[in-house]
Formats: C-alpha cells, sequence, structure tokens
C-alpha cells in the first residue's frame, strides 16, 4: 500500500509521512481507515520496525492519525478538516523549490513559470 | 538510566605496534540496531570481537552489560548470541546434531523457532555439516545464534554467501527479533542496502577511527551533494558551512557537505546560487563520499 525505497536519500519514515499525509488529504484514506500495524509493515517491506512506529507516532502528533487501544492506527475522524489549506500548500514545498531551481537555470521568468502552471492546471482538469 | 548493554571507551586495539582500532567510543542500548560499515581492512571484525570481549582491548575499555567484556561471566554470554565471519561449526556432526548441542548451552533456547527456521531456510537436519554448501553453513550458523532468543546479537558478515531469496527471509527474521525492543543487534555488512533497510544507527569505521556513528535518519538529512559550475564555486563553497569533500574540474565542481539542522532545502538552494544543483544520498553514496 506504500511505496518505500530504503535506498533514497530520504529517510524511510519520511517517505512514509509525506505519502500518508497525501493519501489522507487526497481522501484516498478516510476518516477511520485503519492503517497496517507497524510490524506488518516492517515485515513487508524488510525494514526496521522502529522507522515506522517513527513515522506512526509524528503522524499521531500531528492529528492525521489516531491510536486506538488493541487495536490498529487509524486515519483521524478531524484528519481531512484539520489540514488547513497552509498545510496542504506546504506539502507541496519540496517540488516547488526544484520547479523554481530549474526554472532559473533555465534563466526563465516568474511569469513564464506562472504561465507554464496555469496552461498545465486546465489541461487536466 | 539502564546500563549499555556494549559500552567502548577510548578504546584501541594495536597489533604488533600496529594501530588497528583507534579512540573508539560507542555504546548500544536495547533497542539499537547497529549497522556498521567499513572497506575491507578497516577493523570491522577486529573491533567486533573486542566488544564481544573474544580480545582485550589495547587501552581503553570494552564493556558488556556493564562488566568488562574480557571477563564475561556465563550468564552474561548466554545473553549473546555471536555469528563470526568465519563459522565455528563442527563438520564432522549432522546440522540438526549441531543445534542439539548448542541447545545445551543455553536455558533460552527456543525449539520452535529453531524448527521452523530450519525448515523455512531449507537446511538439511540430517545432512552432514561437512558436505554443506557455503550458503548453507553460514544458515546453519545463523539459526544457531538465533534459537536462543538473546538480548545482543553481533553478526561478522552474516549474509556474504546467501542467495538475495535468503538474504530476506534472514532480514525478516531480525525485524521480527527487533520488534522486542529490549533487544539489539550489530552487524557488519558490505551490501549497504540491507543496512540501509534494518539498522536505525550507523557506525561509519575507517582504519580503525569511528567516522560516524549515529542515527541513519540523521545522517541522510544532513548530507547534501551540490554540483555548480566551478566559475561561481565560491559563492557555493561560503554558503555551505561544512564541507567534507571537494572535487573541482575546470568546468565543475561538486561539494558534498553537512547542511545545520535550521537549513532546509530552499534556503540552502538561495545561498548556494541560483546554478547549484543540490541532491541528497542514499547509505551507498555517503559511504562512499566519505572514502574519496
Amino acid at each position: 500500500m506504500f511505496i518505500l525505497n530504503p535506498q533514497s536519500g530520504t529517510p524511510i519514515y519520511r517517505q512514509l509521512i509525506d505519502q500518508v499525509r497525501r493519501m489522507v488529504a487526497s481522501g484516498q484514506l478516510a476518516a477511520g481507515a485503519e492503517l497496517p500495524s507497524v510490524r506488518e509493515l516492517a515485515l513487508e517491506h524488510a525494514v526496521n520496525p522502529m522507522t515506522i512506529s517513527k513515522a506512526y507516532s509524528l503522524l499521531e502528533a500531528e492529528g492525521v492519525l489516531e491510536r486506538q487501544r488493541g487495536k490498529p492506527m487509524a486515519v483521524a475522524a478531524q484528519a481531512r478538516a484539520q489540514a488547513p489549506r497552509t498545510d496542504r500548500l506546504e506539502q507541496l514545498d519540496g517540488q516547488l523549490d526544484h520547479l523554481v531551481l530549474s526554472a532559473r537555470q533555465l534563466e526563465l521568468s516568474q511569469e513564464d513559470l506562472i504561465r507554464a502552471i496555469r496552461k498545465k492546471w486546465s489541461q487536466d482538469k | 538510566m539502564t546500563i549499555p548493554y556494549i559500552s567502548a571507551q577510548e578504546l584501541t586495539k594495536k597489533f604488533a605496534g600496529r594501530s588497528a582500532l583507534d579512540g573508539i567510543d560507542a555504546e548500544v542500548r536495547p533497542g539499537d540496531v547497529v549497522g556498521l560499515l567499513g572497506a575491507n581492512g578497516a577493523g570491522k571484525t577486529t573491533l567486533l570481537e573486542v566488544l564481544l570481549g573474544l580480545s582485550p582491548p589495547s587501552t581503553g575499555s570494552a564493556r558488556l552489560f556493564g562488566s568488562a567484556a574480557i571477563a564475561a561471566d556465563t550468564a552474561t554470554k548466554t545473553r549473546i548470541g555471536f555469528v563470526p565471519q568465519a563459522d565455528e561449526l563442527i563438520s564432522g556432526i549432522r546440522g540438526g546434531e549441531y543445534l542439539d548441542l548448542i541447545a545445551t548451552f543455553y536455558p533460552g533456547w527456543n525449539r520452535e523457532l529453531a524448527q521452523r527456521l530450519v525448515t523455512e531456510w531449507g537446511i538439511e537436519p540430517s545432512k552432514r555439516i561437512s558436505n554443506y554448501s557455503l550458503g548453507q553453513r553460514q544458515k546453519l550458523s545463523i539459526v544457531s545464534a538465533l534459537a536462543h532468543q538473546p538480548d545482543l546479537l553481533i553478526l561478522d558478515e552474516p549474509v556474504a554467501s546467501l542467495d538475495p531469496i535468503a538474504r530476506r527471509q534472514f532480514l525478516q527474521q531480525i525485524v521480527e527479533l527487533t520488534a522486542d525492543e529490549r533487544r539489539a543487534v550489530v552487524f557488519s555488512s558490505h551490501i549497504v542496502s540491507d543496512v540501509e533497510r534494518l539498522a536505525n544507527i550507523i557506525w561509519i569505521l575507517k582504519a580503525g577511527k569511528l567516522l560516524w556513528k549515529g542515527d541513519l535518519d540523521a545522517l541522510k538529512e544532513s548530507v547534501v551533494r551540490v554540483h555548480v559550475p566551478t566559475a561561481v564555486a565560491g559563492i557555493a563553497r561560503m554558503a555551505l558551512r561544512r564541507v567534507v569533500v571537494e572535487r573541482t574540474s575546470s568546468s565543475h565542481t561538486t561539494f558534498v557537505a553537512l547542511r545545520e539542522p535550521d537549513e532546509d532545502w530552499s534556503t540552502l538552494a538561495e545561498k548556494a546560487g541560483a546554478n547549484a544543483r543540490i541532491e541528497s544520498l542514499g547509505l551507498e553514496d555517503i559511504f562512499l563520499e566519505l572514502h574519496s
């Protein structure tokens, strides 16, 4: 259910956090949906269980996930409503950095980039 | 504060006046999974042997569960599982007989676990060990160290002779073991991708010195590689506070640097200049850069 690449420069717990956040924000993971247990996920990907529980704990602290007694972690009831626009926008930060950097390297102007984004946006709609 | 399972202080080891380990300070605590990386001859096996008390340090101290490693008593030894690089199996007997023999040394021997691993890993218990392949010997050696469910498991190149399927089974077994956070594992391996999966702590040994010891996540989050045109390399050099490696050609300069905790990608990119390309690195690249 998750794509984890242990050999990436991005730590595994970061990859997991980003994917859960995105899936919750997009509604792919609905409120109340249960996540695989730490052990299950660690075994499936053959990764250290602590890296999975670290991701889950941080997501819990953010209010994205909820710990249920004696049951697997689940998407918090309020998760969708709790993610304000600024938070969702923040998730694009990394990609925006790369985009802006590439545009600068190609000596494109801010207007060029915005125009290109507008065009893409209306194409995909 | 709990007593660390392993603790080394200012540990050195000399062979015939030549320094093999130099100023090692390190600890292993319950829950730690330590991946030990180093080039051939860096001192990995020597370090594991001294930490285990198989060989005394020349100066400094190595402690196991709070007592001097070299004087570890039987009770301490039964808490440890060790898979040496060259296995210490008895070739004249059958695999099953060997496990039965090892079982008598350990009160905590888990017969069920041993049986399950023998079956799952395709070990032939009725075959003489002298007729085992290298891979089978390695599997048997691992089972004999795992089945008494040690608090501290130390493995020196445990998977060198295993095929990818057996390696994955081994990794999953270690995952099972470490799900219990009272346990700790230290393992050396040249297969960096295995270390990357299992370890939460990395020790990088270079010429007898610990070049890095600490969290794998922190290591990945702090190391960056920056590529810039040599003409504007000065700007990037100023922006990067801790440069570890610098390579320059007439057109192109590459820096490997440690990022400060307060620096995120965008501030770093801004400071390094518009022409800088910044990348994060996997463990193998980090290891190679630290040896370039």
